[in-house]
């Protein structure tokens, strides 16, 4: 099969809190995740979301796909960040600071000065824990929550009706339309379309998968309208849906729930208190 | 079916909402195996075409969605996790041409094409961007760091592959129109 979900069943005991609970508790780390700067802060919340990860059940060879991308997508960000556009949001670490080491580049008879401080190797550092610690944070869900339940998991987080049932539909459209494009892409092959040798420049290569992209897109159309005629024919919409997947809160759930809301208060009061900003180690410095 | 309102959320756009995001889920992923090998590492993803053509055909909510839900979807299918604000940016990328949508009548007319273009830039423009801002908040970068690394690749790889597709689909649906009387 062409296009599959990730997710399938762990029994792990991530898995077992309610989806609901899991995302409540997911959005408030992030929020606190992002109120620090200090890396002895970030570090517990890596290890908090790297708890997770582990319980979860996850193995490498599932996730080494999305570690990668997450790798290079940070390293290439932290690397310009460091290096060319002088680190940081934060102005303490881009004025002054203690040099290790200095050269200048001489660009068409100008020299451009650079100088790399211990302040902005330690930011670069701070800066990667915080993106992994967000980052394993939403890493587990796709591997570990059922595509079935995504609408009744946002209807009962307070979505409207239609709008839930509508991502609802949209998980169970993506076989049909992949089984779809595979039949198009088979036809366009008989036909004599070679897909895997695309020449020209971008442009051309970019015209020619419109044999692909046009008949996938305008069949899905069509059955659109049939679609909607059978849902109008069936009342859609005057009445509050019932749903099959049904959600029920359980203690654990709460549990989630609350430690996700005290994280978020305990990290306001302790920004509050002037604590979690950029921090450095003072044997760094000394 | 006779337009009536922009902001309409009704049968109709339900169904092309849940239509557009599991197509631009199915593309994106079915087209990652064709990797066109671009200039400057941007990885081309011709689906992008998608949430901006349903945004025109169907209104600002239904190509918000495409975007929005296709690139969860999308996201969850390859197990890249979940990253609300680039999800938010390529739903604006559909709303945003979504605007001009009770605009346009006939699909094949040169002044509709261009004025879709025009939204086509807008939308990747101010979709990418908001999604790079974030950057800015969640991972600290600077904001030259991430119009480098971030909005610039994004917005050229989308504007290319929405330029190109976007009046192909239009052209295609206008007959499609034309023929059942849609």
């Amino acid at each position: 099969m062409l296009v599959s979900f990730s997710y399938h069943d762990r029994h792990s005991l991530v898995e077992k809190i309610d989806p609901r609970a899991r995302w409540i508790f997911s959005i408030l780390v992030m929020f606190a995740i992002t109120l620090f700067w200090d890396i002895r802060i970030l570090l517990f919340f890596l290890a908090l979301t790297m708890g997770q990860y582990y319980l979860a059940r996850l193995t490498w060879k599932e996730t080494r796909r999305a570690w990668t991308f997450i790798f290079f997508i940070m390293s290439t960000m932290v690397v310009v960040n460091t290096l060319i556009t002088s680190a940081g949001t934060i102005g303490e670490v881009m004025q002054g600071g203690h040099p290790i080491y200095e050269f200048t580049i001489p660009i068409f008879g100008w020299s451009l000065n650079f100088t790399l401080t211990v302040e902005r190797l330690w930011f670069a550092l701070t800066q990667i824990v915080r993106i992994l610690s967000i980052s394993a944070l939403f890493l587990v869900i796709p591997f570990t929550m059922d595509p079935r339940q995504y609408g009744a998991t946002f209807r009962g987080m307070g979505l409207p009706d239609r709008l839930a049932y509508s991502l609802d539909l949209a998980f169970r459209f993506v076989p049909t339309l992949s089984r779809d494009f595979q039949i198009t892409l088979d036809a366009q092959r008989a036909r004599g379309y070679e897909v895997e040798k695309l020449e020209g420049g971008l442009i051309s290569q970019i015209r020619k998968m419109a044999p692909l992209v046009v008949p996938v897109t305008m069949n899905a159309i069509l059955s659109g309208e049939d679609i909607t005629n059978a849902m109008d024919l069936r009342c859609f919409g005057l009445h509050r849906r019932t749903w099959i997947q049904q959600l029920h809160y359980h203690w654990p759930d709460y549990l989630v729930i609350g430690l996700g809301v005290f994280l978020l208060a305990a990290s306001i009061w302790l920004k509050w208190q002037g604590y979690g900003e950029f921090w450095v180690p003072d044997w760094l410095i000394s | 079916m006779e337009k009536k309102s922009l902001w309409a959320f009704g049968t109709r756009e339900v169904v092309y909402s849940a239509i557009g995001a599991a197509l631009y889920a199915v593309l994106s992923v079915a087209t990652n195996f064709l990797q066109i090998p671009a200039a400057a590492n941007v990885s081309v993803r011709p689906a992008v075409a998608i949430p901006m053509f349903f945004g025109l055909a169907f209104g600002p909510w239904v190509g918000f969605l495409a975007g929005f839900v296709g690139n969860i979807i999308s996201d969850l299918i390859s197990g890249y996790g979940f990253w609300l604000w680039w999800d938010i940016g390529n739903g604006l990328m559909g709303l945003i041409p979504g605007l001009i949508y009770l605009s346009i009548t006939d699909f094949r007319s040169i002044s509709n094409i261009v004025k879709a273009e025009i939204m086509v830039i807008v939308g990747a423009a101010v979709g990418m961007f908001v999604a790079a801002l974030s950057e800015i908040w969640v991972s600290g970068v600077t904001f030259a760091t991430t119009m480098a690394t971030n909005f610039l690749p994004a917005f050229i790889s989308n504007v290319v592959n929405g330029l190109i597709l976007v009046p192909i689909l239009m052209i295609a649906y206008g007959a499609i129109q034309a023929r059942s009387g849609r």
